[in-house]
């Protein structure tokens, strides 16, 4: 027989028990809309912990030291890191508390292995890291690549088209600060030593903050910022970054030079981060636990908090690889379960059938002919339960996305659900239809 | 041997019944010429519709020769028969066994379709069958929207679509009432005056007589009269 008249007798066959077709085919619907939003939830996923950790630097070691003495301040454990990004989190600055920013957005993440803190000593003794100590760890560690340190602090700027002065992210650097957390420039260059050493009032503009007070990067190079009422010299703006795991966004932070931070906007009443560089990712365990026995060294009673960022992308990607494969174990239960519904589908039909079965083998339909015709009515049933599952999930994105999950639909994912909602109807169709085109004509025919 | 139709030489058959074998059909000897209108009478068990399977190549015979057009059915593996009941065979059944689902004219040009042509050029083929059987203005009904002797006109439309070497008819009438009966026995011999071969299949003696030829079937053995 031809494929066009078995087609078209498939197509009779469907139209006339849509009802049929239609609870059939809801099985391989679900299956197929499951799929499709597991696959754009886990890339949605992905590109969030990618885009999160872009600027990550995985060989970074961040080293903060939180005073517990006094209850005063916010405990800003979390969201301290991020290419090196300086704490944004239990920082006392002369305004007051600073909440940490970012934080993850769906709460994916809970508490980070990889961060070790020595909780159970009160910090009772006022610490503040210094060069000296980055000093003690560039020639104590083996196998370090660059150690740095920096600060956040918040300050009121003003600039360039700004009316009124806001409140902005200053982030105290030394100039390898850069390289180490992965900056690049789009205009101008980065905090220099020089800069840092005379304390000179120059700054590096994040994009965004270059194009709020600006409009441009280009118009902003070599303009003057007001912080806290002082003026500094644009020295460079950065490229945009997009926005990072958490910390600051270098895309909406004012970089100074270390020192000249101190002098003028924090004063002594700082608690910087140091961040080491392992010269390779393996060394990142040695360099930590050599960084742990230098500061006891020097700080015997103090419980430091390191955090070394390769294991915290690592944790991130973990938890979402681990929601992926639970849904996607979810989907592939759906399927099964859908199958076997196409499957007994198929067995009474091809029971009700046999009679019609029969007569077709009378007039000379082929096994072949008739295994074609019942796989293709499955094959047509799933197609129909996926493209409509296709749209479902569709239709809920917007609903899903209310949740603030971050969902990437791709045409691939579409494609995909489609594919695997035919297979699934057409595998589990086999056997029914292998069943049918077995039957004896004789004993077919008679059936009642 | 040219004309011949149907040749038919020591064809037994028999079913297991547990342990044992019972035959059905001894030593069958029967030969239909080309042209022929053949009734094969006989009370039921008396293995009339095992002949007629084998006849129509739906069952194959457990020992003898059967040639069928000039083919040797008997030595043909099982898997080409679907091929000769196509082409060689036009069933037309005592329950018409139409296709429920399929309007009319999708029954009749069946055994065209399956044969490999396009529904259009099997419904143009099928067109002459259907003006002589007078059903054209049925043909977008369905089955059940049909009389008895409607259906097997139907019927018989689609046996002689395939243009077959022989009409294998079980009981065509057996389900009919006496006039559609009539009917349906006057177009076989119209059919017949038209050159076809026919086997007809019956128990009642009325209906085997209006065949030019009859053939009795007791206990698995043939006599002709």
């Amino acid at each position: 027989m031809r494929l066009t008249e078995i087609l078209r007798l498939v197509r009779l066959n469907l139209s006339q028990n849509k009802s049929k077709v239609i609870l059939t085919s809801t099985g391989i619907l679900v299956g197929a809309a499951t799929i499709m939003l597991v696959i754009a939830i886990g890339t949605g996923g992905k590109e969030e912990v990618a885009e999160q950790f872009q600027n990550l630097n995985a060989g970074a070691i961040d080293i903060s030291y939180e005073y517990e003495g006094d209850s005063g301040f916010g405990r800003g454990r979390m969201g301290d890191f991020g290419g090196g990004m300086p704490s944004g989190g239990g920082m006392p600055s002369g305004g007051g508390s600073m909440p940490s920013e970012g934080g993850f957005p769906g709460g994916m993440m809970g508490g980070f292995p990889g961060m070790e803190g020595f909780g159970s000593q009160q910090n009772t003794e006022q610490i503040i890291l210094s060069t000296d100590e980055v000093g003690e760890l560039e020639t104590g560690i083996e196998g370090l690549a660059a150690a740095t340190i920096s600060y956040t602090s918040r300050a009121d700027a003003q600039g360039g088209d700004l009316e009124e002065a806001a409140s902005y992210t200053v982030a105290g650097v030394k100039e390898n600060y850069a390289e180490i957390s992965n900056l690049s420039m789009e205009i101008g260059e980065f905090i220099t030593e020089e800069n840092d050493t005379y304390k000179e009032r120059t700054c590096v503009l994040g994009y965004d903050v270059a194009r709020e007070m600006f409009g441009s990067a280009l118009e902003a190079y070599d303009e003057s910022v007001y912080i806290d009422n002082r003026p500094y010299v644009v020295n460079g703006v950065l490229d945009q970054m997009g926005t990072v795991a958490s910390g600051i966004s270098p895309d909406e932070a004012i970089f100074i030079p270390y020192e000249t931070g101190i002098k003028y906007i924090t004063g002594k009443n700082v608690s910087p981060t140091i961040t080491l560089v392992a010269e390779n990712v393996d060394g990142v365990e040695s360099v930590m636990e050599q960084a742990e026995e230098i500061l006891a060294q020097i700080w015997p009673n103090a419980a430091f908090t390191l955090s070394d960022a390769g294991s915290k992308m690592e944790a991130a990607s973990a938890s979402n690889e681990t929601l992926t494969l639970l849904l996607a174990a979810m989907a592939a239960i759906v399927f099964v379960v859908g199958g076997i519904g196409i499957m007994n589908v198929l067995f009474v039909s091809v029971r009700e059938r046999t009679n019609e079965i029969g007569i077709l083998k009378a007039i000379g339909c082929s096994k072949k002919d008739i295994l074609l015709e019942f796989l293709l009515e499955a094959a047509c049933i799933s197609f129909i339960g996926s493209v409509l599952g296709v749209l479902l999930a569709l239709g809920i994105t917007p609903v899903i996305e209310q949740l603030s999950v971050r969902v990437e639909l791709s045409v691939w994912g579409g494609i995909l659900s489609l594919l695997f909602g035919c297979l699934t109807g057409t595998v589990f169709g086999f056997y029914p239809a292998w069943k049918a085109s077995r039957l004896i004509p004789v004993v077919a025919l008679n059936h009642e | 041997m040219e004309s011949r139709i149907i040749e038919m030489e020591g064809i037994n058959k028999g079913y297991r019944l547990g342990e044992e074998t019972v035959p059905v059909l001894r030593n069958i000897r029967f030969s239909v010429e080309k042209g022929e209108f053949v009734a094969i009478l006989g009370p039921s068990g008396s293995g009339k519709t095992t002949l007629m399977n084998i006849i129509g190549c739906m069952d194959v015979a457990d020992s003898g020769n059967y040639y069928l057009n000039g083919e040797a059915i008997h030595e043909m593996p099982q898997d080409r028969l679907n091929e000769i009941r196509n082409r060689e065979i036009g069933f037309i059944f005592q329950n018409y066994q139409l296709i429920p689902t399929y309007n009319i004219l999708q029954n009749i040009i069946m055994p065209l379709v399956v044969r490999g042509m396009t529904s259009r050029e099997a419904e143009k083929e099928c067109m002459p069958i259907i003006e002589l059987l007078g059903i054209s203005h049925r043909l977008a009904h369905r089955p059940n929207e049909l009389s008895g002797g409607q259906k097997q006109r139907v019927s018989i439309a689609r046996a002689l679509a395939g243009q077959p070497a022989i009409l294998l008819a079980d009981e065509p009438t057996g389900a009919l009432d006496s006039s559609s009966g009539k009917d349906v026995l006057k177009l076989f011999e119209e059919l017949h005056g038209l050159g076809n071969t026919i086997v007809m299949i019956t128990h009642d003696l009325n209906v085997a007589q209006h065949a030019q030829r009859i053939v009795h079937i007791i206990d698995g053995q043939l006599s002709e009269t």
